[in-house]
């Protein structure tokens, strides 16, 4: 345990030793918060109006808690995973007695309490500047659903890069192609949170929902607004928790033999 | 345990895709990629006692770093048999990585924005080292690789020959029984060649510790290895005490020397074998016993600017002396 720990640490020390990038990834955050909630404000205006059944209370909060839940969910650290395979720089671990797996969640977990420190701040700002009118579930019941459906969605995120970052085994020079594609394109979209999944003809978003995407950030927010609840949340709840297991377990099928094709290149 | 290694018809073979130059040959690549297998290893067989020093040595591509890879558990073996400290590399046992360590002279295992102590610090917790113990071997460490002011500055403003040491203080940490290195000193300055190479000698002698070395500069094992081992195309072609090696198949020494005019040149034959002349460098072959005297016949009658003593490259010997052997 205490080895995880020191990782912590040092991961911690080493975002700082990259603040310039770090503060500039937040203000993207930030910027894309604007932008989003300016948005929604205006097809809100009137505060009356109630469409794909949000009100401009609730899509205002929605496009709050994407804030929190996007500092939570997105920001990791496992897609340098992928360049430790393709430039063999894995051999440094797998030399160790640790677990490369938990390492990069231990590295993830520590750029997530720091991007949550930084967004509660954004958040608070943010409030101060625009006011919105904002909606607090005080159901403990669906509080602590959120938090279970946050965890999810954190093992689902993580599953899903390290799947990715596995490809170079076998095709090293893959770089950041698939990345982009999955973890920007797929998953901004699919996600919800650029916009919720229920405004989606009922077709596409059945289809959408049996992927593991909309557990990204589009399922915890909607928890927390009480828009998903009884069934509907259990039946959310378990397709979450199947969408960790699939990928746990394909995970490691792929990442034992992707170490014996692995070729330690880079001498 | 009377052996520390045991490596007995390890083969290793690589899938590599082939790309035909420009980018026709990359779009040809992409829809019917060319496989072909490159034999790293072609069943090589050794074993080494514990606390033995031994120097791995070929040209490059020779299999010395795919040997050391699969002897330290990186690579899946083709097939064969490897043992080391009793266990099987490949399961990566954490008792058996808890004893070993592999440095590559091209890889680094720092973190590069943060100063080293932060890996050292991250190592004692990875490796579960007391305080105590941990602080004691940094001590150890500093002292002997003199990093003691370097310790607190980040990694990638620390000069090559820096690096390396404090490498060798981050693998040596837990005081492994098996260590590995390979190409320690590539690119290094002479003097800071020395340094490491006096270290590891040293080190071997305190600690106890098997270490297995591998270049492909025979100078780096003079005074170092007493046992070397010769690879060349994936295949053992020697392997023995390196005195035998020098005396049967190296007893000459190689003098290379910048003139600076050309006075007397054909005098040279007088000092040995004239190998090359192409001015103002000359190589000369001289018997290793009178080198000394030859180098310093060169100095007082010749327009000396520049003068090394070296052995002789290992190819050569490859090429000479196993060349049967070494066909594929």
């Amino acid at each position: 345990m205490r080895k995880y720990l020191t990782i912590f640490r040092i991961s911690i020390e080493e975002e700082f030793a990259y603040r310039l990038n770090f503060i500039l990834w937040r203000v993207r955050n930030v910027l894309q918060i604007f932008l989003t909630y300016f948005l929604w404000s205006t097809v809100y205006s009137d505060s009356t109006r109630e469409i794909f059944g949000y009100n401009r209370t609730k899509i205002l909060t929605y496009v709050f808690g994407i804030m929190v839940v996007r500092a939570l969910v997105f920001s990791a650290r496992a897609m340098d995973v992928s360049n430790d395979v393709a430039n063999g720089d894995l051999s440094n671990y797998l030399l160790k007695p640790i677990k490369y797996i938990k390492y990069w969640f231990t590295r993830d977990l520590a750029s997530k309490t720091l991007n949550l420190i930084f967004s509660i701040f954004e958040f608070l700002l943010l409030f101060i500047i625009l006011k919105p009118p904002l909606f607090l579930q005080t159901n403990l019941f669906l509080l602590l659903a959120f938090i279970l459906s946050i965890v999810l969605a954190i093992l689902i995120y993580f599953l899903i890069l390290f799947l990715l970052s596995s490809i170079p085994f076998w095709v090293p020079e893959i770089g950041w192609g698939s990345h982009f594609l999955v973890t920007v394109v797929i998953a901004e979209s699919l996600s919800g949170s650029l916009f919720p999944i229920n405004i989606l003809p009922q077709l596409l978003q059945s289809i959408v929902m049996t992927t593991p995407f909309p557990y990204l950030i589009y399922f915890p927010v909607e928890v927390y607004l009480g828009n998903i609840t009884s069934w509907a949340l259990v039946g959310g709840l378990i397709v979450a928790a199947a969408w960790v297991g699939i990928l746990w377990f394909t995970l490691n099928i792929v990442w034992q033999k992707g170490l014996k094709v692995y070729q330690s290149i880079g001498r | 345990m009377d052996r520390a290694i045991i490596v007995d018809g390890l083969v290793k073979n690589f899938e590599v895709t082939e790309k035909e130059p420009g980018l026709s040959g990359a779009f040809k690549s992409l829809f019917s990629p060319k496989k072909k297998t490159v034999h790293a290893l072609r069943g090589i067989s050794f074993a080494i006692q514990p606390g033995e020093l031994v120097g791995f040595i070929g040209p490059n591509g020779a299999g010395k770093t795919t040997t050391l890879k699969s002897l330290s558990g990186l690579l899946y073996p083709t097939s064969g048999f490897v043992e080391v400290l009793e266990f099987d590399p490949w399961n990566r046992n954490p008792e058996f990585l808890k004893q070993i360590s592999l440095v590559m002279g091209q890889k680094n295992q720092l973190w590069w924005d943060l100063p080293a102590i932060e890996t050292f610090e991250l190592n004692r917790a990875i490796y579960d080292l007391p305080r105590r113990t941990y602080n004691e071997n940094l001590r150890e460490l500093v002292e002997l690789l003199e990093i003691e002011k370097l310790l607190n500055i980040p990694v990638r403003k620390l000069s090559l020959g820096q690096r390396m040491r404090m490498e060798l203080t981050a693998a040596l940490l837990h005081k492994p029984k098996v260590l590995f290195l390979d190409e320690p000193t590539i690119g290094l300055d002479i003097i800071a060649q020395q340094k490491i190479r006096d270290f590891v000698y040293d080190y071997n002698l305190k600690s106890g510790a098997t270490i297995l070395l591998t270049s492909h500069n025979m100078d780096d094992l003079v005074n170092l290895a007493r046992r070397v081992i010769i690879i060349n195309n994936g295949r053992i072609l020697y392997d023995g005490a390196f005195e035998k090696l020098i005396s049967d198949y190296a007893p000459n020494k190689i003098i290379k020397a910048r003139l600076s005019n050309e006075k007397n040149i054909s005098d040279l034959e007088k000092i040995g074998k004239v190998k090359k002349i192409s001015l103002p460098e000359v190589v000369i072959s001289v018997p290793r016993s009178t080198a000394a005297i030859a180098a310093s016949e060169l100095l007082q009658n010749f327009p000396v600017d520049d003068l090394t003593i070296e052995e002789i490259p290992i190819e050569e010997i490859i090429r000479k002396a196993f060349k049967g052997k070494s066909q594929k």
